[in-house]
């Protein structure tokens, strides 16, 4: 059954072989260019800040900048890809063509007829998207620490160890699909709605609470604002800048009395007449404090073990239910 | 081989509130080549597939040599199966499927298979999705009866191959059946495909056996009856109609007697395979349409 299995997904492995040998040497090839542009980081003694920018203005701008963006939209569309092509048709496929009917008189239970499928595809999944995210991101590794920005959300997804357990969940998703819909189209089509779905909720509503969030309220800073903006109609938004190296989940100005600082604007401190520099005056003289809610990126670990577990756990249940199905219902 | 090849009591299976099967009670003995005939619909499928595991019943109870039918690997061995429309890999080469079947069968008898391929003429590279319908038929076949099981079950093998090919699949059955002694039940809606190698016959219409047993005991229990006009009530003692028609002053049954039917008032004529099966499918139609009956 490790053979048939194997011919069975020889194409598909080979070509994702490829795929993945194709992006390392994209990777390995312009790999030079952040090297380059990072030696005047490298060479810095103090006050690096300057450095910093300058390398990820100019990294950015390089074709480096190109492959970056390139390899984000990779990784994030390399587990639904994996539950679409090959975990639909696994089961899907080999019913809508009869084949099941060969496969399970052949002298194996179908328990373990989807036990070696699920236990060497799945092996594979994990393997290829493990690969894929450790190059990626020994790839970007300078430039996610120089960016400071490896906790926010869209990086997050994309590095380190989550991306296994999405390609794993994706996988064991697609494959129930097919067993539950029995065609491979629609299955297809579920499993991409399902796994855009839940991996959307998790920096959405959910990743936070898979970690104690840090909740300070400092006084405003007035040196360390984004924008502050007045409207005709008095009302007055006042955006301090996001924690640094951190995910910022709330940040926003109270009053003393804890309410958010929306205005109204004093005509008389603040307006058009007054000279540049009144407006800020005015608002620092009001006592505001900053309401902030942030994940430093102390826990950037904690976050990725505790988001491939619960990946893992939902791939496990899908197994689970996979297997259930095979046994009681699909007959 | 002493056991009973398949055993079912009360065996129904039902798809909501569509009756695929019901209340099936068969016991067929070891050594036989069964013919299931029905029309399409009949249940003939639903029938195999719970015999082979593919299904579980709703009701009742079927056992097949033994065991409960896909019950683990032994079990499995025992029957081979060959599904309705010999379901292939289309990308697979012939060599790739005798490999799945040896890889996954541990009675797998490759001679067996080589010998098979060579005899057909059959290119064990070629893609099975490239073969004709009767080469994908003979390399499904292959496949079932190199496993070498004590059942060989076969749904509507020969239904879609052109006569060249039905002659040649049957030929090949029945070659393998007398060499390896194994049983085998195959299905048709055509008694013609089952006449000449079967030695027991099922009928089975509306979801219902209507008789079942060696085709020599059927043969030498029904008869044909002429003679003047009469009621079916009249027909000797021990003698039931299965089917009977009548014009203006002559009646013919088919009648089922245990007995010989001694009554010099009637011709008794032998019947053949095919006028015995139509007797209890047109049976069955009659039942289900008593105003067409009325209307005659």
């Amino acid at each position: 059954m490790i053979w048939f299995t194997w011919r069975q997904f020889r194409t598909p492995a080979v070509v994702t072989a490829g795929a993945l040998a194709m992006l390392a040497v994209g990777l390995l090839v312009s790999r030079g260019t952040i090297t380059d542009l990072y030696a005047s980081v490298a060479a810095c003694q103090s006050d690096c800040g300057n450095a910093v920018e300058a390398f990820l203005t100019r990294f950015y701008n390089s074709a480096g900048g190109t492959v970056y963006y390139t390899t984000l939209a990779i990784m994030y569309a390399a587990p639904p890809l994996i539950g679409i092509f090959w975990g639909a048709p696994l089961v899907a496929r080999e019913i809508e063509a009869g084949t099941h009917r060969l496969a399970w008189n052949q002298s194996i239970t179908r328990t373990r007829w989807l036990a070696t499928k699920l236990g060497l595809i799945g092996a594979a999944t994990a393997a290829a998207t493990g690969l894929l995210s450790w190059a990626v991101t020994a790839w970007a590794s300078r430039v996610d620490s120089a960016a400071a920005d490896r906790i926010t959300p869209l990086v997050f997804g994309a590095r380190g160890i989550v991306p296994i357990a999405y390609a794993l969940f994706a996988f064991t998703l697609g494959v129930t699909a097919g067993m539950l819909v029995r065609r491979t189209v629609p299955a297809m089509a579920g499993t991409l709605a399902v796994y855009t779905a839940a991996v959307a909720a998790m920096p959405l509503w959910l990743r936070t609470h898979l970690a104690p969030a840090t909740h300070e309220t400092p006084a405003l800073d007035m040196g360390n604002l984004d924008a502050l903006m007045i409207d005709r109609s008095g009302a007055v938004a006042v955006e301090p800048n996001d924690v640094t190296n951190a995910w910022t989940i709330t940040n926003q100005p109270i009053t003393p009395t804890g309410q958010v600082f929306t205005g109204p604007v004093d005509p008389t401190r603040c307006g058009p007449d007054l000279p540049s520099g009144s407006c800020t005056e005015w608002v620092g003289s009001l006592g505001l404090r900053q309401n902030v809610v942030y994940h430093p990126d102390s826990q950037y670990w904690t976050l990725q073990l505790a988001e491939t577990a619960v990946f893992l756990g939902l791939a496990a249940a899908l197994a689970i239910v996979s297997f259930w199905w095979l046994r009681r219902r699909l007959s | 081989m002493t056991e009973v090849v398949l055993q079912a009591d009360g065996l129904t299976k039902r798809y909501g509130r569509r009756v695929a099967l019901a209340d099936c009670t068969l016991d067929i003995p070891p050594g036989r080549v069964v013919g299931l005939v029905g029309p399409n619909g009949a249940g003939k499928t639903t029938l195999l597939q719970l015999a082979v595991g593919m299904l579980t019943p709703t009701a009742g109870r079927i056992t097949v040599l033994g065991g409960r039918p896909g019950d683990g690997p032994a079990q499995l061995a025992k029957v081979g199966f060959v599904a309705q429309d010999a379901p292939t890999y289309a990308n697979l080469s012939v060599k790739d499927h005798l490999r799945f079947g040896a890889r996954t069968n541990p009675s797998w008898d490759q001679a067996l298979a080589d010998a098979r391929i060579a005899e057909l003429g059959l290119d064990p590279s070629q893609k099975a999705g490239r073969l004709s319908g009767g080469q994908r038929a003979q390399l499904a076949l292959t496949m079932a009866v190199a496993k070498r099981p004590e059942l060989l079950i076969l749904d509507e093998p020969v239904a879609s191959l052109d006569p060249i090919a039905r002659r040649e699949f049957m030929r090949g059955l029945m070659a393998h059946t007398a060499e390896h002694r194994s049983s085998v039940i195959l299905s048709s809606h055509l008694v013609s495909d089952l006449e000449r190698v079967c030695d027991y016959v099922i009928v089975l219409t509306d979801s219902r056996v209507r008789v079942a047993g060696d085709i020599d005991e059927l043969m030498g229990s029904h008869y044909r009856l002429t003679g003047a006009r009469r009621d079916a009530a009249d027909l000797p003692a021990g003698a039931e109609a299965i089917e009977h028609s009548h014009t203006e002053r002559q009646s013919t049954f088919i009648v089922r007697s245990l007995v010989p039917v001694e009554d010099p008032s009637l011709t008794v004529e032998q019947l053949t395979l095919e006028d015995l099966v139509l007797a209890y499918l047109s049976r069955s139609v009659a039942a289900h349409r008593p105003e067409l009956e009325t209307a005659r």
